[in-house]
């Protein structure tokens, strides 16, 4: 073994109790952030699956133009006028999808497109005794819908392919049911702003793991959802679209906004607030991280600077008989690394058993979404991550007190006795 | 320069600067022969450690010319003199400097594992020669700081010769030690000059040492009065 190596082991041997606290720093360090980044990237994921699932890859929809020029500002083509025109009006106008149907054709025969399912869309209040709660229908084709959103997955109660069966059928969502105190088969009255009223039999509950979705959404067929807003066979208000590639979304919903001349919103834009609280969750989590990491960087620069004081002797003598500036670096820097890394690997092992244990407790959340278990992303990126990081800080930590005792002056400690 | 010498010295001045400016050593002009073994003396004061430490090159900071071997070591960098400590000089300090958690025998490989021209296994056999030589072997295995102030003297003057040194320097060796190990170690220089032929250069306070080497070197006031 290389001399400069054997004195590191043997003065961290020396010194074992001091060496195994400043291990554990690193070892608790490394392990807490295995487990919070671990933690945090898989509600995330979890979370963005449910979200993707029950959001359509594309929605072409027929958005209200907000900054309508006014006619006299369109005529007024050299722009050398100031034009105030207030209290326009804007045409009254149903926010449908005009030829929808052929729409949904032509989309059908796109390469990339796996399925296309109208939609119709409307508030309503639903009714059953003396509870009113107030929510969304969504008129579907459910097995249109189910080839997008796979809701028979999710379906706790009934079956929800009896919606094209039975005529005036409708799945609720499971925090809408419990809201309404409504069962399997019950009847429910659904009311739309237009007024109309219809009664229907409760063929499905499902739970999408959204928990504001599943409070407020309830599943209908198109024809009734027609028939609640008063309109003809033909209106729908959005056409959702499953793509064979989900990371293509934003280039192709360009293409068929300018293809149909309709808004289409693809899913990462859709659910771009999300994504932001995301990326600031995941700065919180990575400041408290590397702070922990520095907390136990200051262990081991502690520890250091404590065995370095007491060889100051043995820096002497090793400069004495030929060891350079260089060897008693290498010589405490090794210390450092070798507490960083023994200390990260226990911290690995650590992590991965806190995330086991903690991930084998039935934890039942219901927030934002719910979750039976915690779900724990344990890509070896995060591991390798948190071990080199770790490594990072305890190189850097040991280098200080290593270039302080390489610079130590034999001549003053022989002197000096 | 002197046939024959190893060591030479020509015009060494030294200041201190800290805290007033003073004049350490004031035109050394010393040669030590190979084979020779020479004891520095002189009051507390008289400059004679502070001359040990520029010889043996662990001071750079002083005017005029060194030669060890007619190589100009005042012109060397701090590793290249780290090597030729390394390489060429043994040291024995007047505290015995082991590092306190090797064995005895690892003390006295040290400096030949740094030097590296030799197998792990043959450094070991040649430190147990060493130990040996010196009646220590039976204490090779025991930790450096089991051991008696007499025993620690004679480990550090094993790892003194363990690379075969041009030169050997003892900073008070005895100095520490009851008479009856300072004689010992006395005893030790005497035969490693006769036998080994190596050259020694022991700064002392100790004139029973001194009247026993081959030449006393007095310092006064950091001027040579007698060599």
């Amino acid at each position: 073994m290389r001399p400069n190596i054997r004195i590191a082991l043997t003065h961290l041997k020396a010194k074992k109790r001091q060496t195994i606290v400043a291990m554990l720093g690193v070892t608790f360090g490394i392990a807490i952030f295995i487990f919070q980044a671990g933690l945090m990237s898989g509600f995330q994921s979890t979370f963005i699956n449910q979200t993707v699932n029950t959001t359509a890859n594309i929605r072409l929809y027929n958005e209200a133009e907000k900054d309508r020029p006014s006619i006299a500002g369109q005529v007024d083509s050299l722009r050398n006028n100031l034009i105030a025109v207030r209290n326009q009006k804007p045409k009254e106008e149903l926010p449908r999808i005009k030829n929808g149907l052929q729409i949904i054709e032509s989309l059908e025969h796109h390469p990339e497109v796996v399925g296309v399912s109208p939609f119709l869309g409307s508030q309503s209040i639903f009714k059953m005794g003396i509870a009113t709660v107030a929510g969304r229908v969504s008129g579907v084709n459910i097995e249109k819908e189910n080839l997008l959103f796979d809701l028979a997955k999710n379906t706790r109660q009934g079956d929800i392919f009896d919606l094209q069966t039975i005529p005036n059928g409708i799945i609720l969502g499971e925090g809408l049911a419990d809201l309404l105190g409504a069962h399997l088969h019950d009847n429910i009255n659904v009311i739309s702003p237009k007024g109309v009223e219809l009664e229907m039999k409760i063929v499905g509950i499902h739970r999408s793991g959204l928990t504001e979705a599943d409070k407020s959404r309830a599943y209908i067929n198109i024809r009734n959802a027609q028939k609640l807003l008063q309109v003809d066979g033909a209106y729908i208000t959005d056409i959702n679209i499953k793509l064979r590639d989900i990371n293509k979304a934003e280039i192709l919903a360009k293409e068929f906004s300018l293809k149909y001349k309709y808004t289409a919103q693809d899913w990462k834009n859709a659910n771009a607030n999300i994504f932001g609280i995301f990326k600031i969750q995941n700065m919180i989590t990575y400041l408290i991280i590397a702070s922990i990491l520095i907390v136990s960087g200051f262990g081991i620069f502690n520890i250091l600077m404590m065995i370095i004081y007491e060889k100051m002797q043995d820096i002497a003598i090793l400069k004495a008989i030929g060891y350079r500036d260089r060897d008693i670096r290498v010589i405490f820097l090794t210390e450092s690394l070798i507490i960083g890394f023994v200390g990260g690997l226990l911290g690995l092992l650590l992590g991965f058993t806190m995330q086991t244990i903690v991930g084998n407790i039935r934890m039942d959340v219901k927030g934002f979404v719910s979750m039976e278990y915690l779900k724990f992303n344990q890509s070896p990126a995060f591991y390798a991550f948190a071990f080199i990081f770790g490594l990072i800080v305890t190189a850097i930590s040991g280098y200080i007190p290593a270039r302080k005792a390489s610079q130590v002056d034999p001549i003053e400690i022989i002197r000096g006795k | 320069m002197t046939m024959g010498a190893i060591l030479e010295t020509k015009s060494l001045n030294k200041f201190f600067r800290d805290p007033v400016e003073f004049q350490a050593l004031k035109n050394i002009n010393i040669s030590v022969e190979r084979g020779e073994f020479v004891s520095i003396i002189g009051s507390s004061g008289s400059g004679k450690s502070t001359l040990l430490y520029i010889l043996s090159t662990l001071d750079t900071d002083y005017a005029g010319s060194l030669f060890l071997e007619s190589d100009d070591l005042s012109k060397k960098t701090k590793n290249e003199l780290a090597s030729i400590r390394n390489e060429m000089i043994g040291f024995v300090f007047q505290f015995h400097y082991l590092l306190p958690e090797f064995t005895v025998l690892e003390n006295v490989m040290l400096p030949a594992l740094k030097l590296g021209k030799k197998h792990e296994e043959e450094i070991e056999s040649d430190a147990m020669q060493k130990l040996e030589l010196l009646d220590m072997k039976s204490q090779a295995l025991k930790k450096a700081n089991k051991l008696s102030g007499g025993q620690q003297q004679r480990a550090a003057i094993a790892r003194a010769l363990i690379n075969d040194p041009k030169i050997v320097f003892g900073d008070e060796p005895t100095g520490n030690l009851d008479s009856k190990n300072s004689q010992n170690v006395l005893e030790i220089f005497k035969e490693l000059k006769k036998n080994l032929l190596q050259t020694i250069l022991v700064v002392t306070h100790d004139m029973n040492f001194a009247n026993n080497t081959d030449r006393i070197i007095r310092l006064h006031d950091g001027e040579v009065v007698q060599h």
